[in-house]
């Protein structure tokens, strides 16, 4: 058996079982949130080089028209998600708090339906097609590190690609957008992975699916039945068992190395909102410019899974979800293992949103930083086996080469130290810092 | 919105694991030295319970006193100055005077934790660091007199024990008043220190200086039914091999001390004697190797953080501790052992490897990587 297959499922090594609460929202069929009066829509929403604008203000825009644009090669261009009039562009604070250059738009009252441009064929369309479809929709992934998806459709020619793994786990707890994408649209998950098989001329295809969404595996399981390249592999529930290279270790039992990609073992991974947008843009034409998005929390009133239209702010669907009840200490962006806290309510959704989620004060456990006492549960469920303590005195005392030493590179910020720690170290803190100045040290 | 004043912006995650605090931890440890406490009490009698109050309270003054004249906040809800102070008196043979108590613990606490900086910047297992300055220092002629188990048949349970204190004419005047009395006891050996005098283990039970183990095999071999239940003397703590494997279990199901590190030293110990022929079973049972390996070894600030050096330092303990017991001059050599051992902690964290996960060749020792910007010259941010 690959992987690490102590129990009854594939995992891999470390790790942490948070409270998921995933059942707050996870019954809540996909609805549309309301369209907001303005949108604001950031010129860079994903890892690389910024867009351009290709309207100025005054200018008409309808749903899915590219709006910002670049001639670099890692990026994704923008498209508008609404109808409606750019009343200006401007810098705005995105999720992170980073002021970005950004297209504001006032939406008309009355917002047409996307246009589809169906290409039945879609089926025979070759590798460079699906590249160029997936960059001209501005295809990032959804998972919320928002690479850009035609550059991970694009490796290295010595480097051949025989796995596809859609990224089904949605190991953040409390969101739910992935689940209930899977129950929905299964089919088009699955046409949505065949595409990306395609793409990187792969043979062998596997939907990574956490055991706690069994409906949707099931479903998934019926969907792929007869077809030899594609499986659904049940994975044990622990976080972060989505993270990339944990995945591909837990299904293939390969391991990608410190500092390479995942193409240096022969796998793509793409999440579940990734692969439907791919189906989306290859069979209807149409771009990305709405996602779904979960809204919930102890502090939402009624959780639910919104599609919403990129550039939303979360303050609109804040109050389609029934606004906040109890006492919201926490509005984070993304999911609570990786998300952002938010000051305030006004950001707008980007591609790379898949949650907000409202924590109440009864949650929220921050408490002052206490000395590191060395008990070393950072170091046991540390899945890229780090020592994130080190790494945090370190940085503490500037000793940047010894935080490299003990893998601050190497860190994805899952934050399972964090949350193991008895001393309340906020080791994703220092390990950004550590990751900025060493960059900054390398460049001299 | 008005809730946006009171929200909160921390870095992520924002998720902490329920009841993963220091102070549960020492809660801990404290729940799973109850079994070895009770057991002492009712083998030495009351005069254990006297010795564990004066240790928790002068841990606690010392404490308090030690960080307010340093300027620290208080921190004795976190529990660690009576871990210390509970595990000190473990350490200790159950006729110790009071006053050297105090002392010992004001060296652990005070010295052992306080002057290093606090808890976690400790370099020793502070109830150690305490017992191995009272073992070098002229106080040591206080903790060498070792009780024969149920003693207090005779004198009575409550009675405190004499000491030099209370056989001067001033002392035993106080101790008429306040417990009615004292006793005068037999000092007994250790099954250890029988051994190490050079006598066969039959002697230990069957020889002119019983330890009082009262579960002979008709044969008179070594009863090692007695030495597990702890009907031997011994230090407070150590002697129920059961007792603390009781607490031990509890530990390690709570996941507050990591398994590695006292299998490590009783497997590599018990490796070395099985190979010395050097009563393998017995050594197992004798002296502070549980106590030592499931709750000192394992102290979370003078151990290393990570599984491979968990396992270097514990076989190191294991190995240094068959070392002393087979060759030095004392009985003893668990706290010994475990106080050299807790200095190269920070040194095996240093240099010993951690291979990251996916790493190719991964070296076996640390190399600091070349950075513009070395580490040589820290800036101090804080005083």
């Amino acid at each position: 058996m690959a992987g690490n297959g102590h129990g009854q499922y594939k995992t891999f090594v470390g790790g942490i079982h948070p409270p998921y609460n995933k059942e707050l929202a996870s019954g809540q069929a996909i609805k549309a949130a309301p369209v907001p009066e303005k949108v604001v829509i950031h010129l860079q929403q994903h890892i690389g080089a910024p867009n351009e604008p290709l309207v100025k203000p005054g200018d008409r825009v309808e749903v899915g028209q590219k709006i910002g644009a670049s001639d670099a090669f890692v990026n994704a261009p923008v498209h508008s998600s609404v109808a409606g009039t750019v009343v200006e562009i401007a810098e705005v604070p995105n999720f992170t708090g980073a002021k970005v250059k950004s297209v504001i738009i006032e939406a008309d009252k009355e917002q047409p339906e996307f246009q589809k441009k169906e290409n039945p064929n879609w089926e025979s369309l070759s590798a460079e097609e699906i590249r160029q479809i997936a960059r001209e929709a501005g295809l990032v992934g959804m998972g919320g590190a928002a690479f850009p998806t035609h550059v991970k459709l694009t490796p290295p020619k010595d480097k051949p690609i025989d796995t596809v793994i859609i990224n089904a786990c949605e190991c953040e707890p409390y969101l739910t957008c992935d689940h209930r994408l899977m129950l929905e649209r299964p089919e088009d998950l699955v046409r949505g992975l065949k595409l990306l098989m395609t793409a990187v001329g792969a043979d062998r295809g596997i939907i990574g699916v956490e055991a706690n969404k069994m409906d949707a595996a099931r479903k998934l399981e019926e969907l792929v039945k007869g077809e030899n390249r594609l499986s659904v592999e049940i994975l044990e529930v622990k976080y972060p068992e989505g993270a990339e290279k944990m995945l591909i270790y837990a299904i293939t039992g390969r391991k990608v190395p410190p500092g390479k990609l995942p193409s240096e073992v022969g796998c793509l991974v793409q999440n579940v909102g990734t692969a439907i947008a791919l189906f989306e843009a290859a069979a209807w034409g149409k771009p990305l410019y709405e996602r779904v998005v979960t809204v919930t929390g102890q502090g939402i009133r009624n959780p639910s899974n919104f599609l919403v239209k990129v550039g939303t702010p979360i303050s609109v669907l804040i109050e389609a979800a029934g606004g906040m009840v109890g006492n919201p200490r926490k509005v984070i962006m993304g999911g609570p293992m990786t998300g952002w806290a938010q000051q305030d309510t006004n950001a707008p959704v980007v591609k790379g949103t898949s949650g907000v989620v409202v924590l109440t004060s009864e949650v929220v456990d921050v408490q002052e930083e206490h000395e590191c006492v060395r008990c070393g549960k950072c170091v046991d469920v540390c899945p890229m086996f780090l020592l994130p303590n080190y790494i945090a005195t370190t940085v503490k005392r500037q000793e940047w080469d010894k935080a490299e030493m003990y893998g601050a590179l190497d860190c994805f910020e899952c934050g399972c130290c964090s949350f193991s720690c008895p001393a309340y170290i906020p080791h994703v803190k220092y390990t950004r810092e550590a990751k900025a100045k060493i960059a900054a040290l390398k460049k001299k | 919105m008005s809730v946006a004043n009171s929200l909160m912006v921390t870095v992520s995650p924002h998720l902490h694991k329920e009841g993963e605090t220091i102070q549960r931890a020492m809660k801990d440890v404290l729940i799973a030295l109850v079994p070895a406490a009770l057991w002492a009490i009712v083998v030495f009698g009351f005069n254990v319970v006297y010795i564990l109050a004066v240790s928790c309270i002068t841990a606690a003054l010392t404490e308090l006193v030690m960080r307010r004249i340093m300027g620290r906040k208080p921190t004795l809800f976190d529990l660690s100055a009576m871990v210390t102070a509970v595990l000190f008196a473990f350490l200790l043979p159950p006729t110790t005077p009071l006053w050297v108590v105090a002392i010992g613990v004001f060296i652990a606490v005070g010295v052992g934790k306080e002057l290093f900086g606090g808890l976690g910047k400790n370099v020793f297992n502070p109830a150690i660091f305490g017992r191995v300055v009272l073992w070098f220092s002229p106080l040591a002629i206080y903790t060498q007199k070792f009780v024969k188990p149920f003693y207090w048949k005779d004198s009575g349970f409550f009675t405190p024990i004499a000491t030099s204190i209370s056989e001067t004419a001033a002392g035993r005047v106080v101790y008429k008043t306040l417990a009615g009395g004292v006793t005068d006891v037999v000092s007994a050996a250790t099954p250890l220190s029988l051994f190490k005098s050079g006598r066969m283990l039959t002697d230990i039970v069957t020889g002119p200086t019983p330890v009082g183990a009262t579960w002979l095999t008709s044969s008179g071999r070594p009863n090692l039914g007695a030495l597990f239940l702890g009907l031997k003397s011994g230090c407070i703590g150590e002697v129920s091999v059961l007792a603390l494997l009781i607490g031990a279990a509890y530990l390690i199901y709570r996941k507050t001390i990591d398994w590695r590190i006292p299998a490590g030293i009783i497997g590599s110990f018990f490796l070395l004697n099985l190979i010395a022929w050097f009563y393998p079973v017995h050594h197992l049972f004798m002296g502070g190797l549980i106590l030592g390996a499931f709750f000192m070894a394992t102290d979370w600030v003078t151990s290393p953080v990570s599984r491979r050096g968990k396992w270097i330092f514990a076989i190191g303990i294991g190995v240094t501790t068959f070392i002393l017991r087979y060759w030095s001059a004392r009985p003893e050599g668990m706290a010994l052992a475990i106080f050299i051992w807790n200095p190269l902690a920070i040194l095996i964290d240093r240099y010993v490897a951690v291979p990251k996960f996916g790493e190719v060749n991964p070296p076996l020792f640390n190399k600091l990587p070349s950075l513009p910007e070395p580490s040589s010259q820290p800036a101090k941010k804080e005083a």
